[in-house]
Formats: C-alpha cells, sequence, structure tokens
C-alpha cells in the first residue's frame, strides 16, 4: 500500500495559528497534508473520481476558510477535516442519489456461501470497492478510515463520534457483512 | 482465534494492502487555486472586522444601549431619582432645539406642568425641600412663559394675545391643583412654599400681560423675576437643586 503521506495528528495546532495569522505556507502544509487523505476518503465512498475532485477539493476550502468554527469545537483538526468530508458524503448522496443503501449486516449467508472457501488474497482492488460501497454507511465509514487511511480506533472513534468499543464492534460487524458481499458476488 | 475471526483478520489484512486513490497532479493544483483563493478571500473578509475594531463596536453598541436605558429611565423621573439629572439635560437639549414663540411657550408650559407633577409627588414622599425646589422651577417656566408673550406682543399682538389666553388657562389649571394641593398638607414649610408658588404664578400672568416696555427681558424687575431672587429669569428649563 502506498503511504498517504504523514498521519493525521494532533501536531497540526501551531499551522493552525499560523493560518490564522494569514500564513499562506501553512496553508499550504496543510492542505498537503490532507488533501490525498480527502480525496482518496471520498473517492472510496462515492466511486468516482470526478465527484471525489470535486467534494475533496470543497472539504479542504470549508476546513482552511472555517478555522473559526474549529476552534470552538475543541477536536483535533484531522478529526474535524474527516468530518467535513463525511458531511459532504452525505449531502451529496442526498442530491444525487445513493447507488446501494443496502445493508448487508443482517443479511443471511447464502445457503452455498461458505465464507472460508473466500479467496482474499486473489480479490481485485476494485472488487474491494465496489463490495465496500455496498455496506452501510456506518460500515463504510470505519472501513476505510481504519484500513483505507490507516486511522486507529481511537482515530476513528474521535470522527465518528463514538466510543473506541463501539468502533471495534461497527469494524468487526463491518468486516463480516463485507465477507459476505464479497463472497455473494464470487457466487453470482 | 477462532475460524471467523482468521478469515476476517486476512479479509483486515487485504483492505490495508489495498493501493490508496491518488488524485491527479492536475487535480491537486485546481484544488490549492481554489483553496488559496478561498482563503485569501477570508482573510480580507475576517481583516475587514479586525478584533480590535469589534471590541470597539461592541463597547460602543453597549453605550449605546446604556444610554438609550438611562434616558428612557430618566424621562419619568423625579427629583429623588439619580436619573433626575439627566432628565434636565434632556429637557435643556429639547428647549435649544425648540424654534418660534408659539413652540417656546408650549414648550415652557409643558415643563411647568411636569415641575407640578413632580412637587405633587414630593409632598407625598414627604419631602418638602424637593417640592419646593419643583414648585420654584415651576414659577420659573411660567415666568420665563410670560416674558416670551411679551417679545411675541411686540412683533404680532394677536398672536400674542392668544399665547396669554393659553398661560392664563395654564396657571388657572396649575392654581386649582395648587389649592387642592394646600389643603392636603399640613406641614408649615409645606404650605408656605405652595402659597409662594400660586402667588408667583399670579405674578408670572401680570408680567405677561404688561406691555414688554414697561419691564423689558431679563431686567430684574420683581416682575422678571417673581421668585423673588432678584435675578433675571433663567433661559435653563432644568429645575433647580
Amino acid at each position: 500500500m502506498r503511504p498517504l503521506g504523514k498521519a493525521a495528528s494532533d501536531d497540526d495546532r501551531p499551522l493552525i495559528e499560523r493560518v490564522r495569522k494569514g500564513d499562506q505556507d501553512a496553508v499550504r502544509t496543510l492542505y498537503e497534508r490532507y488533501f490525498d487523505r480527502i480525496y482518496n476518503y471520498v473517492y472510496a465512498r462515492l466511486g468516482r473520481a470526478e465527484d471525489a475532485e470535486d467534494l475533496a477539493i470543497d472539504t479542504m476550502t470549508r476546513g482552511l476558510t472555517r478555522l473559526d468554527l474549529f476552534q470552538d469545537q475543541g477536536v483535533a483538526f484531522s478529526s474535524w477535516i474527516y468530518r467535513i468530508a463525511h458531511n459532504a458524503t452525505i449531502d451529496h448522496y442526498r442530491r444525487h442519489g445513493k447507488v446501494s443503501l443496502v445493508s448487508l449486516e443482517h443479511a443471511p449467508a447464502l445457503e452455498s456461501a461458505d465464507p472460508s472457501e473466500l479467496a482474499v488474497e486473489q480479490l481485485s482492488n476494485e472488487d474491494l470497492h465496489t463490495a465496500i460501497r455496498d455496506l452501510t454507511d456506518e460500515q463504510q465509514q470505519v472501513l476505510i478510515l481504519r484500513f483505507f487511511q490507516d486511522l486507529t480506533a481511537a482515530q476513528v472513534a474521535l470522527i465518528m463520534g463514538k466510543s473506541v468499543g463501539a468502533v471495534q464492534a461497527l469494524q468487526h460487524r463491518a468486516l463480516g457483512s463485507l465477507e459476505r458481499a464479497l463472497h455473494g458476488r464470487a457466487v453470482n | 482465534m477462532t475460524p471467523e475471526v482468521e478469515r476476517l483478520e486476512r479479509l483486515a489484512e487485504r483492505l490495508r494492502a489495498v493501493d490508496p486513490y491518488v488524485p491527479p497532479p492536475g487535480a491537486k493544483i485546481r484544488g490549492w487555486n481554489l483553496v488559496l483563493a478561498a482563503v485569501e478571500q477570508s482573510t480580507t473578509a475576517r481583516s475587514r472586522v479586525h478584533p480590535t475594531r469589534r471590541l470597539v463596536l461592541a463597547t460602543v453598541a453597549a453605550a449605546v444601549l446604556l444610554v438609550a436605558g438611562a434616558v428612557a429611565a430618566s424621562a419619568d423621573s423625579l427629583p429623588d431619582s439619580v436619573f433626575y439629572p439627566l432628565k434636565g439635560v434632556l429637557e435643556n437639549t429639547r428647549g435649544a432645539l425648540t424654534f418660534g414663540a408659539s413652540d417656546q411657550l408650549a414648550y415652557r408650559l409643558d415643563l411647568a406642568r411636569t415641575r407640578l407633577t413632580e412637587a405633587q409627588a414630593m409632598f407625598a414622599r414627604h419631602r418638602v425641600d424637593l417640592a419646593d425646589q419643583a414648585l420654584s422651577a415651576l414659577d420659573d417656566q411660567l415666568n420665563d412663559a410670560a416674558l416670551v408673550i411679551q417679545a411675541e406682543k411686540q412683533s404680532d399682538p394677536a398672536v400674542g394675545a392668544a399665547m396669554e389666553n393659553r398661560l392664563r388657562q395654564a396657571v388657572a389649571t396649575h392654581d386649582a391643583q395648587l389649592a387642592g394641593l394646600q389643603g392636603q398638607v399640613t406641614n408649615p414649610t409645606a404650605l408656605n412654599a405652595i402659597m409662594q408658588a400660586r402667588d408667583r404664578a399670579a405674578q408670572a400672568l401680570q408680567t405677561a400681560s404688561k406691555p414688554a416696555a414697561s419691564t423689558g427681558k431679563g431686567n430684574g424687575t420683581p416682575g422678571a423675576s417673581p421668585n423673588g431672587s432678584g435675578a433675571p429669569n433663567s433661559p435653563n428649563p432644568t429645575p433647580k437643586h
């Protein structure tokens, strides 16, 4: 996996202070630090490069021009920017409609489905992306943040506004749903 | 580790190995240009209302509200109120903006009525000293009104006569109220103050009925200073304190 740049962290505070003072270099640094990650997150959610590009730019614009709101919320900038991206994604779904929002969390396993037969190593990246986009909103979010964005469960918990335990449980269910979805695709 | 957990672990590892979507260079450049433009615009907008300026604006707004509140509170204040001096300032301001003999007369009679109301309230609160001051101020207003009428009689006798009639009616009303007040109070000082006020009001009426040449404006004659102080009538409508 290619790295997405420096991991999201709390050491953005000095940069944010410089941005507030009008330092364009600090703006550039934050943009470089987060744009690829946000683009990747949004693309994984939407599956369309054009939409991902627009939403990533929109997210960064909102994030870097509304730092006064960020200060009031008292959370890490990384968590805040992911929340903006998430909200932008939801808005996009509302405006354009989501292709599929079928929850596979409780979907019954196919009679012939034997998840143990699933050869995950042979799955293509596209298969995985497509199957993830069939999961529920929260399941998508947790898998993308944990495995594509390489964030810790604690960081994901902050972004999603949940406890770490809830995120871990959600992750477990999301992986189960994904496995079933992938197996269903393999059978079909 | 159960088989299910093992399978999910393998799936998780596979997800970690997925290559990330990377934005095309053109998209990143376009994004940077848009973000930079938005940030510059935002910074300009913020600088228009600098924090110091915001503080000044907030202070001014608070001061305006405070003054407005004090003005509102002073409008009906009585001589024993902390807002009463402000009432005098407002009355002086109103007087400075009042032009024309008829308006001047109306202004003086209005203040005279206000002073009488204040005097009644102060008697009711047993503040004879403040009531006495209010009655003196009442007579000052009536005397000033008389001088206005005198001056108007010289330029337009008909209008002057009509104004004198208005003063006469006002004095009659005041006198009736003062007579009623006189029957209610028992304090000798208060009684004396009321009687003096009635006398001075009558003298003001006499001043208004005399030809202007016989008294003159502010000439220090008893007619021009019916309160007996010997000083010419003050144009200041503020009650004496």
